[in-house]
């Protein structure tokens, strides 16, 4: 399946320091449209587009408004999540610098279809120098009365990981340490300040102003059956042409890696980020959708010169510098994980340690707090179900049976 | 308030709306094991030792968050939920510079009783330990962070009943410590003697100041597994 820009139809055209280019392209249409269809209309239209949320997760974006817009509480609120702290994923800040405008025109149509005051934009720490462009793109939808009724703000992060997950992000909002908190309840019942509160990422956002212009059908016959639309990919590592793509969904990695970036001899390919899968070379076929791997769009690839221990401690390496420290599968469970793992880096592994990361990989993803901790061993079950052979070569010969 | 009808373990069970799955477990004398649950005060969900296996969600829910609803199918000892508390045990004793023989708390320590209801010795897993100097400049509080679990009910017990806001958490992962101010060893300028915390506490991480001859308090525990 080819390329299609829906998210990514204004980057590199519009300039994006001056909102009369991008009206120029129907900018600001799909509010005025949905000012008129009204709420109620708005969110038939997205549940019936089956647009999903870009985060990972990939909950519903029309049932997660409607929660939020049914409750009774008069204060609620809607955050944008621009924490883009993934590895590999660099999609949003490309959205960002290039198209503020179809992202601040989301946030208002969505303000409107769930009642809400007051939205907020997450920043990641790191996205510093793209404030200023974001805050200039309200500042010119308010002189333009684009933002009669809504107010948009913007906070940035501090550069922790965690703090991309929903609950942690509500925390650092708060102003407080960026921790997870456990669920129930759910953000759309008790969210930022204990007020409903819908989350959505960026390339969640930017989706809405093209469903609300083109209607949900022309959304619901792009990609597959329960994964409609497309996704914006962040394609990086041993590729000849890294970047950001925006594929319909279901097409395959294969498409992407070998037609379009162009990469060879893969060894793996990391779908998701740090807390993602591992896909094998060989099984390069794998569709890109919600029914098998996706996360948030992150694709970093490795050939066949790469040391797949070395992938695999780094990643733990990571996730265990970046676990909050609040529950304890995750903040032990990391550690422990990551010393077992350097122990076969080494060329020290044994039996036992396989049988140890195994219980301990099953014990962290049933137990952990939130998505990071459930989500850490990943890549150790990915590792250890299709590298099998290297764990077992990491362990010393005399222990293994085999002639020295 | 309506009541709901759960079954926990097989047996049906009928508790009042809004209380938790660890509250109905008790109140039926089911023994969900527990560390950072204190009773009357808001659930942390930090330490996972009380999750439970509920029908219907993937991973294991939290008992002491989780309000029970409407036929809720519930296993509080299945083999799933035994192995994973089993290995959150071991991973706590992993990291725990535990020298549990001059340890003043060693017989009232919870977690030691937890391992050894658990049949856990010593743990499969080998970590980094916590080494923290001891702060016992206060003269009503000495504190030994090397034991400290992180179970947070000294900050809870803080925060909501003494009021006092001492405690806070400092750094991050594996290096996360409960922390004085910005980090500072706790002193008689920030905390008097409510002496809270210290019964709080379920390892020798917060104790009295010692006193000559002072004898352990409790029973000697056996160790097994």
């Amino acid at each position: 399946m080819p390329e299609k820009h829906i998210v990514l139809r204004n980057c590199g055209v519009i300039n994006p320091e001056d909102l009369t280019s991008y009206t120029a392209r129907g900018g600001f249409q799909a509010l005025k449209k949905a000012l008129s269809i009204g709420p109620e209309q708005i969110i038939k239209e997205i549940k019936e587009s089956g647009l999903r949320g870009r985060g990972g997760a990939g909950f519903p974006c029309g049932l997660k408004w409607e929660f939020t817009r049914n409750t009774k509480e008069q204060s609620k609120y809607l955050i944008c999540n621009a924490d883009e702290g993934e590895v590999g994923t660099f999609k949003d800040h490309f959205i960002l610098e290039n198209d503020p405008f179809s992202l601040i025109e989301g946030i208002a149509i969505a303000s409107y279809a769930i009642g809400v005051k007051k939205s907020y934009i997450y920043l990641r720490g790191e996205y510093h120098n793209l404030s200023g462009r974001l805050q200039n793109a309200i500042n010119q939808a308010k002189e333009n009365k684009f933002l009669t009724h809504v107010n948009i703000e913007i906070r940035e992060g501090a550069g922790a990981y965690v703090c991309g997950e929903e609950s942690a992000l509500m925390d650092s909002i708060e102003g407080k340490r960026g921790e997870a908190r456990f669920k129930p309840p759910f953000p759309t019942d008790k969210g930022l300040w204990q007020k409903p509160t819908v989350i959505n990422n960026v390339e969640t956002l930017m989706n809405i102003p093209q469903i609300i212009l083109n209607g949900a059908a022309w959304f619901n016959q792009i990609g597959t059956e329960r994964s409609k639309g497309t996704k914006v990919f962040s394609v990086s590592g041993d590729v000849a042409c890294p970047g950001v793509y925006e594929l319909i969904l279901g097409s395959s990695l294969k498409e992407l890696l070998i037609n379009i970036s162009q990469s060879d001899n893969i060894k793996v390919v990391q779908i998701g980020g740090a807390t993602g899968r591992l896909v094998p070379g060989t099984a390069i076929d794998t569709p890109l959708s919600f029914e098998s791997v996706l996360g948030a769009g992150s694709i970093t690839v490795f050939n066949e010169t790469r040391n797949i221990m070395d992938i695999v401690y780094h990643t733990m390496e990571f996730l265990a510098e970046e676990s909050c420290g609040k529950c304890t599968p995750c903040r032990e469970g990391t550690e422990v994980m990551k010393l077992i793992i350097d122990k076969f880096r080494c060329g020290n592994g044994t039996q036992h340690d396989m049988q140890l990361l195994t219980e301990l990989s099953s014990a962290m993803s049933l137990a952990s707090l939130c998505g990071l901790g459930q989500a850490a061993p990943n890549v150790i079950t990915d590792s250890m179900q299709y590298f099998r052979d290297v764990y077992e070569s990491l362990i010393p010969a005399n222990l293994r049976g085999v002639k020295a | 308030m309506a009541d709901i009808t759960v079954t926990i373990n097989g047996n049906q069970i009928t508790g009042h709306a809004g209380i938790t799955i660890l509250e109905l477990a008790k109140e039926n004398s089911i023994d969900i094991p527990t560390l950072c649950y204190c009773p009357d005060l808001p659930p942390m969900g930090a330490c996972r030792l009380c999750v439970v296996e509920v029908a219907g969600s993937k991973a294991l829910v939290g008992s002491c968050h989780t309000p029970i609803s409407q036929g809720m199918v519930i296993q509080t000892h299945s083999p799933k939920v035994m192995a994973t508390r089993k290995i959150i045990i071991e991973l706590l004793l992993a990291s725990h510079s535990g020298f549990c023989t001059v340890c003043d708390k060693s017989n009232i320590c919870e977690l030691r009783k937890l391992a050894m209801d658990m049949d856990i010795g010593l743990s499969r897993f080998q970590s980094k330990k916590r080494y923290f100097p001891i702060e016992d400049i206060s003269p009503y509080i000495t504190r030994d962070l090397s034991k400290c679990v992180l179970c947070r009910r000294c900050l809870q017990i803080c925060n909501e009943v003494a009021k006092k806001r001492v405690f806070g958490i400092g750094y991050r992962g594996f290096n996360s410590k409960v922390i004085v101010d910005l980090d500072q060893p706790i002193d008689k300028e920030v905390c008097r003697d409510c002496g809270l915390c210290i019964t709080s506490c379920p390892t020798g991480a917060l104790s009295n100041p010692a006193q000559i001859g002072e004898e352990k308090k409790g029973t000697p525990l056996v160790i097994r597994g």
